[in-house]
């Protein structure tokens, strides 16, 4: 979920809170990344973390990992439930404004129909419906996942460009509560992570 | 078949066997876990034979004491809700042979055994066709089919469409179904068992190979068949979506009645981790997609007629939805679109084998009316009798004939699923569905 510290942190106007770590260089950490060999590594990998009571981290991969979500502890989306109210708001909508523009505000009768039949109805409820559904499904995924964005700190490291490629990485990031740079990098080395890095932010 | 199996994405034999062997040796599949016990199926089938029987004989009781037109009808209803269930799984099972898929592995044997009840359905077809021809009803000959009434064969449309509607073609056109249906059944059937016994995984390329051409023929068949049965009752009316309308029946009758089947398996305790939460998932889905798909054909169907206003199609709906059928009509609208859509959206009955076994009696009860819906409103159609005749409310006959009907259907059903494992055992892709799980 999206907190107001997140959208903060991409606002430029809006002043971010004083970095709780700075590295060597005296910049804003934003995380700690680190490579995995295959999948099963990154898979338990992520259990570890999982476990430790890691919140605000992520796996990337270049190719979907079954079952990650589950290694990783990621409850199921609000979307369904959003996209649900969204189709009921759309079909309710519909039915009261064409039922408002065809039977009361402006009869007209086509075809020798009577104004209030509801038959014509059902394609534009149905479209209506189909319609809210699916901007709510773009939008609200848009959002839950905090895009659109101009850059991301990850990008700073020349290493995770190649996540697309081949690479499996774990990120973890410092606004997690329990986030700590020695021992979560400790952590990552236990859980068979390599070439570990320190991710720096602008400010 | 030895340059067969060196082409890529085919694991090579000892590869394959040894994987058979492990599956073969996994506690999923002992051997209690994935057969029924012989003796108290033969006797449930025992007992619901008997209650169809029974049933059956009532009807042909209805057919003196009322109408004959009754009597086929309340045959007719119990018959279609059969022949749909065993044309939908026919179709499942060759669509999914011709996707290679791999989820349905463990469900499939279900969908067979209903399928493989075809000929029992082209003989109650046989039934109406002669009863229809030469059986006890009124003026001579035709029951049901309007377009075979003496008093009608002065008719204009009659006259126009005798060219397909007249009995020998009638009689031919069942013989194809029959023959093309039965074959393609029974030999996938045959052939899935045969690979329970000797492991051969060619015998699921001649299968897929058989679907390919079996989905195009089926398809046809079962749309003509519609025609034929349901659609020509009223020979003045006619509808272009007539055979995808009875393909979503279909398909629905057939997940239903297979939901039904495993939910019961599953609470007696076989299949354990063979079918799990994960297919009846998908399962769900499948009855919750043709709910919708049945609403947007039906809706599609009646709102084109309705627009255009033709009365020779008109003529089929004004009966259906006015008078003493209206509440039936819109209690389909209601119970057969919005309840179960509102109730299937959420997983958690989709995911539940007591939620998914009550999603299906509840959607073949609705099957059943909406073929009533269909079927029952020609008896009484072009007679001035009153709505209120004992006849016209003798709901006692209708009943009779669809418990009939299904009774030794599932009779029937019941020694096919007893008869062979669960599960097809030496499937080439039941490692995928035993590992089946909805990523989302």
């Amino acid at each position: 979920m999206i907190t107001l510290a997140d959208i903060a942190d991409y606002m430029p106007m809006i002043k971010r809170p004083a970095p709780k770590f700075i590295s060597e260089s005296g910049a804003r950490i934003y995380g700690v990344v680190a490579e995995f060999a295959d999948p099963p590594a990154v898979y338990h990998a992520a259990e570890k973390f999982r476990d430790a009571g890691y919140t605000k981290w992520d796996v990337y991969s270049p190719f979907p990992v079954h079952g990650i979500e589950e290694a990783m502890g990621i409850k199921r989306t609000i979307l369904p439930v959003a996209a649900f109210g969204a189709a009921m708001t759309g079909v309710a909508g519909a039915l009261l404004m064409q039922y408002f523009m065809n039977d009361w505000d402006y009869q007209f009768i086509v075809q020798g129909k009577p104004t209030s039949a509801w038959e014509p109805f059902i394609p534009i409820t149905f479209e209506m419906g189909v319609l809210a559904t699916a901007f709510t499904c773009i939008g609200g995924m848009l959002m839950l996942n905090g895009l659109p964005r101009w850059h991301h700190p990850l990008f700073n490291s020349e290493r995770f460009l190649k996540v697309s490629d081949d690479r499996l990485i774990i990120a973890v990031e410092a606004a997690d509560p329990k986030f700590d740079p020695d021992a979560t990098r400790r952590l990552l080395e236990e859980t068979g992570g390599t070439h570990i890095e320190l991710i720096e932010d602008e400010d | 078949m030895a340059q067969i199996s060196a082409r890529a994405g085919a694991i090579p034999d000892d590869a394959y066997h040894t994987r058979l062997d492990a599956i073969a040796r996994s506690p999923e599949m002992r051997e209690d876990n994935i057969t029924l016990p012989d003796a108290p199926a033969m006797k449930i089938a025992g007992v619901l034979g008997a209650v169809g029987v029974f049933s059956l004989l009532l009807v042909v009781i209805g057919g003196f004491v009322h109408n004959w037109s009754h009597a086929l009808a309340a045959f007719e209803i119990g018959l279609f809700v059969c022949t749909a269930a065993s044309l939908g799984s026919l179709f499942l099972v060759m669509i999914w042979h011709s996707l290679n898929a791999g989820w349905h592995v463990t469900v499939r044997r279900q969908f067979e055994n209903i399928a493989s009840l075809i000929p029992f359905c082209c003989l109650g077809l046989l039934v109406v066709i002669i009863v229809e021809l030469i059986g006890p009803g009124h003026e001579g000959s035709g029951v049901l089919l309007t377009w075979l009434l003496d008093v009608k064969q002065g008719d204009h449309l009659v006259h126009h469409k005798s060219g397909y509607l007249n009995p020998g073609f009638l009689v031919v056109r069942w013989c194809v179904y029959a023959v093309v249906w039965s074959f393609l059944a029974l030999r996938l059937r045959a052939l899935s068992r045969e690979q329970d016994r000797t492991g051969n995984r060619w015998l699921s390329r001649k299968m897929r190979f058989m679907s390919g051409w079996g989905l195009l023929i089926t398809a046809l068949t079962s749309a003509f068949a519609s025609f034929d049965f349901l659609m020509s009752m009223d020979y003045r009316f006619f509808s272009t979506m007539w055979g995808v309308y009875f393909f979503a029946v279909s398909v629905l009758a057939a997940v239903s009645l297979a939901s039904i089947i495993l939910a019961v398996i599953r609470s007696m305790g076989r299949l354990t981790g063979v079918v799990t939460e994960e297919h009846f998932h998908d399962l769900g889905k499948l009855v919750f997609a043709f709910t919708c798909f049945w609403a947007y054909i039906s809706f599609g169907q009646y709102f084109l007629i309705w627009y255009s206003n033709i009365p020779e199609e008109t003529y089929f709906f004004i009966i259906r939805t006015t008078a003493q059928w209206k509440p039936l009509f819109v209690t389909l609208a209601f119970a057969h679109f919005v309840v179960p859509f509102v109730l299937l959206v959420p997983r958690v009955p989709k995911r539940s084998t007591l939620g998914l076994g009550l999603a299906g009696v509840y959607m073949l009860i609705l099957t059943i009316a909406d073929l009533v819906w269909v079927i029952r409103p020609m008896v009484y159609v072009d007679q001035p009798w009153a709505p209120t005749d004992p006849g016209v409310m003798a709901w006692w006959l209708d009943a009779a004939g669809v418990i009939g009907v299904l009774g030794i259907f599932g009779a029937l059903l019941v020694r096919q699923i007893a008869s062979a494992p669960l599960v097809p055992t030496k499937d080439p892709m039941l490692h995928e569905a035993l590992a089946h799980k909805n990523y989302v």
